[in-house]
Parts: C-alpha cells; sequence; structure tokens
C-alpha cells in the first residue's frame, strides 16, 4: 500500500461505496462438548453455583499439574475434518502469559505453533443470492482452556469485582479464518454455516446465550482513490454475542471506518491495532480502554505437558464417526430423495436428528415426498409450537412412517390422516388404534355409489356445471361427502362422481 | 546479544511480570539482569548444528491423556479458604479500574 | 520399686541412644519386629527437634500432634496384627514446597504464609500409604531459588557441622535435618542440585531421580521441566528404601514417566567388578580445591579396589550448564510464579485497582532472589529476546544431553564433586548472586538432560562434609545406589555425626 502521497480532505470526501473493499477475518472460540474440563476431571456444566465446579488443578493451586481430556482433542480432530483441515500429527501446548483474575495460573494453556488443525476451508453461500458462494479459508484451530467469569460493579462506585472459576479449563476451540469475508453478510453466513456443521458432528450445542459460541471479527476497508490503494486500521470487535450482532456490528464498523477516515484520512501504517465492543443496545462499536502496555504474550511451551502424536490410524477412525455433512446432506436429499432445494434446506437446517427423522420416516413409507411435506410441516410446527428437540417429538420415526404407508396405500387420506395423528399424539397410540378409535373404515363400492347418488340429486347446479366442462366444480361436493361419511376417501370420491356423470379423464 | 538495561527496560519487564518497582528497586534490578546477562550471553557463542532441535522439557515420551470423565469437584468452602477476599461464593478482587 | 524405674529409664536412654544411630532400614526393621515402638521412635525425633532445631531452623513446622498420632495408630494396627506398610512408623520430613494435606505449606514464601493445602502431593500420599509419619515441614530457599537456604523468608537453615555455615540449598532444611539426626529421612526437590549440594554439605547421602521417576504432582513448581524429588538419608540402602515407595508413574503427573518400577534394593550387593565409571575431565579442571581433588582421588581408588574400571569422558558443553539452566529455569518460574497474585491463596497487599494489587502484593510477597528470577524469565521470554535467550539455551541443553548420551557409551556412570566447594559461610555469596549461581556448576547439567545423580559423603575439608557425585543412565537409579552402597560398605564417611 502506497500512502506517501497525501489525499486531500475533498478527495475522501469523493469516495463512494463502490470504491471501498471491506475485509474481514474471525475468530471463533467454541466450547467443545466434553463431560469434564481440559485439563481436570470437574464438570463443565453450564449454570451452576458459583465455584461448585473447580479443583485444585482449574484453581492453578500450587503443585497442582494438567492432564489432557482426550476427549477434547478427538472433537478438536473432528472439527478440523470437517472444515477440511490438516491435522497435525504433532501437537504441542504453550503457555500464554497474562494476568487477569479469572485466569488462575497467569497464563492460559494453548497451541501457538504446532495447533492440532492446520490450514482448511468452508463453502458458504446465500440462498437469496445476497452474495456469489465463496470459500472462506481456515488459518488454523488450535485448543485450549476457556478462563472463568469476572463481575464488575457496574455503578461507577469502584465496587470489587467478582470472579467465579466453574468455566475454567472447560476445553475451546479457536477457529480462525483468514481475512476472506467481503461482507458482514459473508460473515453471518460464515457463522451460520460453521454452527451448522459444529452441531451436525455434535462436537458443540454452539449455544451464544450460553458462550459455547464466541466471535471475534478482524475488520478494516481498502479503498481505492484514484488508483491509489488505501487500506484503514484493522480494528478487532468483540462482544458480538448473536449471528444478528455480528451482522450489524460488522456492518456499523464498515461505515465508521469510512466515515473516520474521510475525516482523518488515517490508515493502516503506523496504527496499532484497536480493540472495539459492539453495544447491542446503542447499536454502535466502542473503542474499548487501551492497554498501557502492548500485549506481550511471551508463549514458550508448556514444560508441565507432552507433546501429543496421533496416527492415521486415529485420524481416519475419527473420520468415519462424522457421517455426511449438511452441504453434502443438501445434495443427497435432493438427488436421492428427490427433495426441492428448498425443502433439502428447510430440513437440512434443523440438524442433523430432524434430517434422520426424515430419512427413517421416507424410508417406511416409501414416499419421500409425503414424508417431506409431513417432517417439514407437521412435525416443525409441533417442535416450534412447543420449543422442543426432535427427539422429544412424541410420535416416533416408525409411528409416522406406518402412518404415512397407509396414506400412500389409499387407507386413509391426508385430511383424515391428520386426524389419526393428532389421535395418536393425545393418547399415545399407533396409528391403527388411532383409526380403530375413529373408526375409520373402508367404504365399500355399493356404499361410495348410493352416496354419490345422493350428492348429484342434491346438487343439479354442481351436475349442470360438470355438464358445461367445469369439472372441477366437483370439488365442492368433498366437503358435503365428508360430513355424511367422514370416512370418504376425497380422491376415490371424485372418481366416482366422474364415472357416474361420464366426464372420465 | 544483550541490550543496554537501563531502569527503564526493568521498569517495563517488572509491569509485564506484576512487579511494582521503585527507581531504586529497578535500578537495582537492572543492574543484576545486566550482570546475569552479560553471564548469559557466553550461550551466543555456542556453535549450534542445524540439526540440533531444542530440548524444551525433559521427557520426550508423548500422549499423556485421561478419559473425559467426571471426578467430583472440591467443595466450595474448601477452595475459597485460602482466598484472602471472598464472600462465600466468589472470589473478590480490587475493580481493575478504581 | 527404685530400682526397676531406673531399669525402665536406662532402658529408654539406651532406645534413645539407638534410635539415633539407626538408619532407616533399621528403625523399620525393629518396628516391624517389635522391638520398637512408633511412638517412642517420633517421640524421639520430636524431642532432638526440640533440643537442636532452635539453633538449626531446619523445620518450618513441626507436626508434633498429629506425627504422635499417627505413629500411636501404626502401633495400635501392629499390635491387632495387622498388616503395615513398607516404611511403617518410620518419621518422614517433607520439603516445605511439597503439599501437605491439612498442614501449612508455604515454600518459604511470605505470599503463601497461611497456604493449607486441600489435597496431599502423591509422594505424600505414597508415604503415607505406606505407613509413614510426616513428622514436619523443612526450610528451603524461597520457591526453591538458591543454594544456601539464605532466601528463605523465616529465616536460614544452619549447618549442622557449624553453625556459621550455610547447608546448602535449596533443600537445605532437608539435608541439615538429617545430618543432624532430625529425621532419619527426609525428601528434598532438586531443580539445579537442590538435593544433591546439600547432601554434600551436610554430609548426608542425596539422591535426585530420572526425571519422571517420581511424580512431581503437590510439588510447588520452580521450573517444571528441572524440578525432581527425591530422597535424604544416611545410607544408600535407605534411599533405595524411600525410593521404592516414592517411586512409580503418577496419572495427575503427565511427565511422569511409564517405566516399570524396579526393586532399588535388588543391585545393592552386587559387586563393582566390570562396572565402568567415567571421570568427567571438565570436573576436574583448575579451581577445583585440593582437598576436594584429594577425596575424589580417594574414593576412586576405593572404588577402584572394589572392582571398578574407570575412564576419561568428557561433558563439553558442561561448561554452558549454569547459562542454560538460569535462562531455562528463571523462564519457566516466571510463568509457574504468575499465579501468585493475590486472588485465590496468597497473602494480599490491598489496593484500589487490581493493577495496584498484583504489583504491591508480587512486590511485597517475594523475596529478593524470587523477583531477580521473575524479572530475568520475563525479559527472556518477551518479545525479540525468546530466540537469543530461550531458544538458544534449549539447544543448549540439547546438545549437553547429547554429551552424556556419548559418554554413557564408554561408561556406567560418572564420577565428580557434588560442588566446586564445602559449604560457605553466611552472606558469602549474597552480594553478588552470581557467583551463588556457580554452587550448581556440577549439578546442574543433569537436570538439564533429566538424569539421576546421588551425592555421597566421601571426605572432610576443615571439618566439612565433602560430597561425591554419582551421575547416571536414564532411570538406572539402580546402579549408582549400588556404587553408593559398596563404597559405604568400605568408608564410614556417611556415618559421622556433627558434635551435637
Amino acid at each position: 500500500m502506497n500512502t506517501n502521497t497525501q489525499i486531500s480532505a475533498a478527495d475522501r470526501e469523493a469516495v463512494t461505496a463502490a470504491e471501498v473493499t471491506t475485509i474481514i477475518g474471525l475468530e471463533v472460540h467454541v466450547q467443545l462438548q466434553t463431560k469434564s474440563k481440559l485439563f481436570c476431571g470437574c464438570s463443565t456444566l453450564f449454570g451452576q453455583e458459583p465455584n461448585t465446579q473447580t479443583c485444585p488443578v482449574c484453581t492453578g493451586m500450587p503443585g497442582s499439574l494438567p492432564v489432557l481430556n482426550k476427549q477434547a482433542l478427538k472433537l478438536s480432530i473432528k472439527t478440523g475434518l470437517a472444515l477440511n483441515c490438516e491435522i497435525a500429527k504433532h501437537t504441542k501446548w504453550d503457555r500464554k502469559n497474562y494476568f487477569y483474575p479469572d485466569l488462575p495460573k497467569g497464563y492460559q494453556i494453548s497451541q501457538l505453533d504446532q495447533p492440532i488443525c492446520g490450514v482448511g476451508y468452508l463453502d458458504i453461500s446465500d440462498s437469496d443470492g445476497a452474495f456469489e458462494p465463496k470459500r472462506v479459508e481456515i488459518e488454523r484451530a488450535h485448543l485450549e482452556e476457556d478462563a472463568g467469569k469476572s463481575s464488575h460493579d457496574e455503578s461507577g462506585r469502584g465496587g470489587k469485582s467478582k470472579i467465579d472459576l466453574n468455566r475454567t479449563g472447560t476445553p475451546l476451540l479457536e477457529i480462525v479464518t483468514r481475512p476472506d469475508m467481503r461482507s458482514a453478510a459473508e460473515a453471518k453466513a460464515f457463522l451460520q454455516s460453521l454452527k451448522m456443521i459444529l452441531t451436525y458432528i455434535e462436537v458443540s450445542d454452539c449455544n451464544m446465550q450460553e458462550g459455547s459460541l464466541r466471535c471475534d471479527g478482524n475488520i478494516n476497508l481498502h479503498i481505492n482513490v484514484g488508483g491509489q490503494k488505501i487500506a484503514t486500521p484493522i480494528v478487532e470487535i468483540k462482544n458480538m454475542n448473536s449471528f444478528r450482532a455480528a451482522e450489524r456490528a460488522l456492518d456499523y464498523e464498515v461505515k465508521r471506518q469510512l466515515a473516520e477516515w474521510k475525516e482523518t484520512g488515517g490508515t493502516i501504517e503506523g496504527a496499532p491495532k484497536r480493540t472495539f465492543g459492539w453495544d447491542d443496545q446503542a447499536e454502535v462499536t466502542i473503542a474499548q480502554r487501551e492497554k498501557e502496555e502492548a500485549a506481550d504474550y511471551r508463549y514458550f511451551p508448556d514444560p508441565d505437558l507432552i507433546a501429543v502424536v496421533t496416527t492415521d490410524e486415529q485420524i481416519d477412525a475419527i473420520r468415519e464417526e462424522i457421517g455426511t455433512l449438511p452441504s453434502r446432506l443438501r445434495n443427497d436429499l435432493v438427488r436421492e430423495h428427490q427433495l426441492s432445494e428448498y425443502d433439502a434446506n428447510v430440513l437440512v437446517n434443523q440438524g442433523r436428528g430432524v434430517v434422520d427423522y426424515f430419512l427413517s420416516v421416507a424410508k417406511t413409507c416409501d414416499n419421500s415426498k409425503l414424508a417431506i411435506n409431513w417432517v417439514n410441516q407437521e412435525v416443525l410446527r409441533h417442535l416450534n409450537e412447543t420449543n422442543s428437540a426432535i427427539d422429544q417429538y412424541p410420535i416416533g420415526s416408525d409411528g409416522m412412517g406406518d402412518l404415512l404407508k397407509r396414506i400412500t396405500d389409499g387407507d386413509l387420506d391426508q385430511t383424515r390422516g391428520k386426524d389419526v395423528l393428532s389421535a395418536m399424539m393425545e393418547d399415545s397410540i399407533d396409528a391403527a388404534a388411532a383409526i380403530e378409535k375413529l373408526g375409520i373404515r373402508q367404504v365399500d363400492s355399493s356404499e361410495l355409489d348410493s352416496l354419490c347418488q345422493q350428492l348429484l340429486d342434491a346438487n343439479p347446479k354442481v351436475v349442470a356445471q360438470v355438464q358445461e366442462g367445469k369439472v372441477k366444480a366437483l370439488g365442492a361436493l368433498v366437503g358435503q361427502a365428508r360430513k355424511i361419511n367422514p370416512n370418504v376417501n376425497p380422491g376415490t370420491l371424485q372418481a366416482n362422481l366422474r364415472k357416474m356423470l361420464g366426464v372420465d379423464g | 546479544m544483550s541490550n543496554a538495561i537501563d531502569r527503564k527496560t526493568a521498569l517495563h519487564v517488572g509491569k509485564l511480570a506484576r512487579l511494582e518497582l521503585t527507581d531504586a528497586q529497578a535500578d537495582a534490578s537492572a543492574k543484576h539482569l545486566a550482570s546475569i546477562l552479560s553471564y548469559v550471553d557466553q550461550l551466543a557463542e555456542v556453535e549450534v548444528p542445524e540439526d540440533i532441535e531444542p530440548f524444551f522439557g525433559a521427557t520426550e515420551s508423548v500422549n499423556a491423556v485421561r478419559d473425559d470423565e467426571v471426578r467430583p469437584s472440591m467443595d466450595r468452602e474448601t477452595i475459597l479458604r485460602n482466598a484472602p477476599d471472598s464472600d462465600g461464593e466468589f472470589y473478590r478482587v480490587p475493580p481493575v479500574f478504581g | 520399686m527404685a530400682s526397676s524405674i531406673e531399669c525402665l529409664l536406662s532402658l529408654v536412654n539406651q532406645n534413645k541412644m539407638e534410635i539415633s544411630k539407626l538408619s532407616a532400614s533399621q528403625i523399620v526393621s525393629h518396628i516391624a519386629a517389635g522391638e520398637l515402638t512408633a511412638t517412642d521412635c517420633t517421640q524421639h525425633f520430636l524431642n532432638e527437634i526440640e533440643r537442636k532445631d532452635p539453633t538449626l531452623n531446619s523445620y518450618l513446622h513441626v507436626a508434633k500432634e498429629s506425627a504422635i498420632e499417627t505413629a500411636q495408630q501404626i502401633d495400635a494396627r501392629r499390635s491387632a496384627g495387622e498388616s503395615l506398610g513398607a516404611l511403617a512408623g518410620l518419621p518422614v520430613a517433607v520439603k516445605d514446597g511439597i503439599c501437605t494435606k491439612g498442614i501449612r505449606t508455604t515454600a518459604a514464601s511470605k505470599m503463601l504464609e497461611n497456604f493449607v493445602p486441600p489435597f496431599d502431593a502423591t509422594i505424600v500420599q505414597k508415604l503415607t500409604d505406606a505407613d509413614a509419619i510426616v513428622i514436619g515441614k523443612t526450610n528451603l530457599d524461597e520457591f526453591a531459588m538458591g543454594s544456601s537456604t539464605e532466601n528463605s523468608a523465616f529465616g536460614a537453615t544452619k549447618n549442622p557441622w557449624n553453625t556459621d555455615c550455610v547447608p546448602g540449598g535449596s533443600s537445605g532444611g532437608s539435608a541439615a535435618c538429617v545430618g543432624a539426626d532430625l529425621a532419619p529421612v527426609s525428601i528434598g526437590s532438586d531443580t539445579g542440585g537442590s538435593i544433591r549440594q546439600p547432601a554434600a554439605f551436610c554430609g548426608v547421602t542425596g539422591l535426585k531421580p530420572t526425571y519422571g521417576r517420581v511424580s512431581r504432582f503437590g510439588l510447588i513448581a520452580f521450573a517444571s521441566s528441572l524440578d525432581q524429588i527425591g530422597p535424604f538419608t544416611r545410607t544408600a540402602q535407605d534411599a533405595a528404601l524411600t525410593m521404592n515407595v516414592i517411586g512409580g508413574h503418577c496419572e495427575r503427573d503427565s511427565t511422569s514417566a511409564r517405566e516399570d518400577l524396579p526393586d532399588f534394593s535388588s543391585k545393592l550387593d552386587q559387586s563393582l567388578s566390570g562396572v565402568r565409571i567415567g571421570i568427567c575431565k571438565e570436573h576436574f579442571e583448575s579451581g577445583l580445591p585440593d582437598d576436594i581433588r584429594k577425596s575424589m582421588d580417594e574414593s576412586i581408588s576405593v572404588l577402584k579396589s572394589l572392582g571398578a574400571t574407570t575412564v576419561e569422558i568428557s561433558l563439553p558443553h558442561s561448561k554452558y550448564g549454569i547459562a542454560a539452566y538460569y535462562v531455562i529455569a528463571s523462564s519457566e518460574a516466571s510463568g509457574n510464579l504468575a499465579r501468585y497474585d493475590g486472588v485465590r491463596y496468597t497473602m494480599r497487599f490491598e489496593a484500589d485497582n487490581l493493577n495496584k494489587m498484583y504489583g504491591l502484593t508480587r512486590t511485597e510477597g517475594f523475596g529478593d532472589e524470587v523477583r531477580r528470577r521473575i524479572m530475568l524469565g520475563t525479559y527472556a521470554l518477551s518479545s525479540g529476546y525468546y530466540d537469543a535467550y530461550y531458544v538458544k539455551a534449549s539447544k543448549v541443553r540439547r546438545l549437553i544431553k547429547n554429551d552424556y548420551t556419548k559418554a554413557f557409551e564408554s561408561c556406567d556412570v560418572i564420577l565428580g564433586p557434588t560442588a566446586p566447594s564445602t559449604a560457605f559461610k553466611f552472606g558469602e555469596h549474597t552480594t553478588d548472586p552470581l557467583t551463588m549461581y556457580l554452587a550448581d556448576i556440577f549439578t546442574v547439567t543433569a537436570n538439564l538432560a533429566g538424569l539421576p545423580g546421588i551425592s555421597i559423603p566421601c571426605g572432610f575439608s576443615d571439618g566439612m562434609p565433602i560430597g561425591l557425585q554419582l551421575q547416571g543412565k536414564s532411570f538406572d537409579e539402580a546402579t549408582l545406589l549400588q556404587i553408593a552402597h559398596q563404597f559405604q560398605q568400605q568408608t564410614d564417611w556417611h556415618s559421622r555425626r556433627p558434635q551435637a
């Protein structure tokens, strides 16, 4: 970047959005869902009483020593594989030294030069076409221990801060991207896609409210001023606690940086990275108080831990456990189950459990189209209304498959099917029992004939319309028929009516 | 290898290590640092062959891991007992910016 | 009546006399045989501590009540016919840098003046599982940083041979208490010579095992990659007995070795015929006092007479040992000691903001030498200096390790003086810390390479003990103990006692 030439305020003012490229890289901290902490046996449960999940190791007591939780390493490798990363055969632990009261040892055990996951990528796209599909490169992902929680006195009276060390030592995977994103929308799509993958492979619940997924963004602008390229100072934005917050914070920061540059002309040269926080209420990014000293973390290899060597066999075994990832799954659903892109997307976005439920239902009823309609409508509506997960849905995939099989076979129409489903849920019974309970039975042909005759006799206007060629008018008779006999199948009924009126086909 | 160690350097290192040094302490510290570093600088004269990797730990065995099993935590009263300031639930510390 | 009391008293006195002369192995067998009770034995040492320790200051804390209580339980269990552990009834003193559950553990620092660990170090657990009795906590240089115990926040320990002299350090209290018969066995830790050098200064046997042989869990870290726990005893045989209990893999220490634990006593009686002793020429270069050189020569003659052969070897990079050691140990220490911040278990110097509290607590809580080393280590790791200091020192460390590997191709152990002098006077090295650092010149290299070393008494100079150091191959403590034991069968340096 050549900034030797001063750009005048007037030239800066004249710059338009078209000449500005946004550069965004993300650092995402993901809590891995292990039962115990990274280096000790304390539970990782969220929301417990303060300081009830600690021990000499995670409070850094003199004499205590860390021992690595192998599940955390495995989940890291699994994540790396899902993100197409190189997996380190040899990985080691380093100490990152800094003082803070929620960091008991005065250093964080992390990985500096041999992260467990090396270079990888994640492809992102937007269904509404907000940006072209693109590949975001992952620079690395390393395993480290989380710090505890400090709560500060917000009254301004300088009261003491309170420290809770329950979270201290929870395994965190820090995923660092290259600065490949060009808009807040891309950053948001990256985060959504990442979350989907991580929940699919069951390495994290990615619950942002509970801090299981935390995101910082590094952002600046490249500005083209009459062929001269200018870069604004890099800002790290913290405290983006939801995908929406991330998008809005980054969007805001783009505007702020452009305005700042127009005002001051300040560029990246000689400007240290600054840290801003996102204020979700005020909807602004705010510069955080500068530290007196530039950070010097004095990393060095942790002598309390030894290296970890992973074999190809171990990596392959973990790869086996990953199963099909969301993007592949979408394609499979479209290709093998003839789902629409839209339906496949809705389904996959619900997570692995719903997809598996669908697959099982579709297999049992041998009717993917029926299965997707029922899962995406009946099942998802219930889950939304009750705010519950698929494994809490009262009808198992076998029961649902059985019900839909009856519809596929013509034993039930869809409307009656829904009655059956309600009865199944209400009384916790299977489809057969529900059908029995509702008194649903097949209507035989003589019964059907006499019903049709009765309808035609009572609706001369409809008969006339049909004879004029408006066959669709028969639809009006379905409702009447069902009032007389709720078991009648609308399709069969209409076919029979057409036959009797001689308008077959 | 060693640069001039003065009061300013000592104060900077002290800050990194969270040691609050008076000017007199910083001067004494600078003097000691300079003295030990001038001794340690003999390391610079050691010719290290290219293929020599640093030996960081006294053991080069690998893979000490444990299963992901929850063990009982220590009760809070015991954990907090040694703390200079706690309210029975939290450790308490002075505010960051007092 | 009167005569029977006299008889009893004389028996008690006789017992008392005997206990002081007994080795740990003898105490254990007497107690096992019912010839001595754990309670009498413990009481004897408690009495001796009360009599002599006000002068020596080898203990920071004497666990009178719990020791007697445990001793009585052991006696009761023995009477009831229960089977007891390998060290049943043996009083053991433990360096105060090692955590003892419910017993204040200070690392001789004002910082930890009131720290009571809620857990036992693995070795303490192993000792108590073997029915040994923790009799007290011994003095040290603050956080094990020093070679004289002059850096203890609670006053220096004196050398039992001459109270004007230091006992060595950092495990000076552990060495002095065995040297003065205030404990039959004590436990210390050795980061750069902190077991071997004080053992030499106090005329006792001190073993630094191979790195990873003894669990570090519960040892308050000075420099994690160098620290190793080991015993102080009267004899090599007692060291073997103790090692059989404290050694072995520990799942709470990731650096703990997964090697099988041998019976360290099994080789003691084997002949030295065929044993090759390496004489490191660098250890005998100019500057070594004549008395020490003479003792070495005499000791070599003794070992040759026992069938050993000698071969000259070289450790060419050992002269850089101290420089590499101070960079590495101080760097690790700067990290290990960051946890002492006034929040969770240390003293606190109150202040109105966090950084002020940190700064004042750490400046007030740490002594001069600890602060010096934190400064050095912080500097060596800081941006711009890491490669030149920490990485370079770690490469030199590799060269030193390789020197040993090469040397051990032609010998089984390496013999030399433990220290370049006998115990020095208080204050002799306090003005220039660098001269104090050089007291570890012959011992630091074993820590850098992770190898075992033992110091045994081998003579006197001006009434002060001289130590002979044997360094061995990785996990070959048994050979060190064998040679030391055979030497002690031919000499009586280890049986000499200072004037009470």
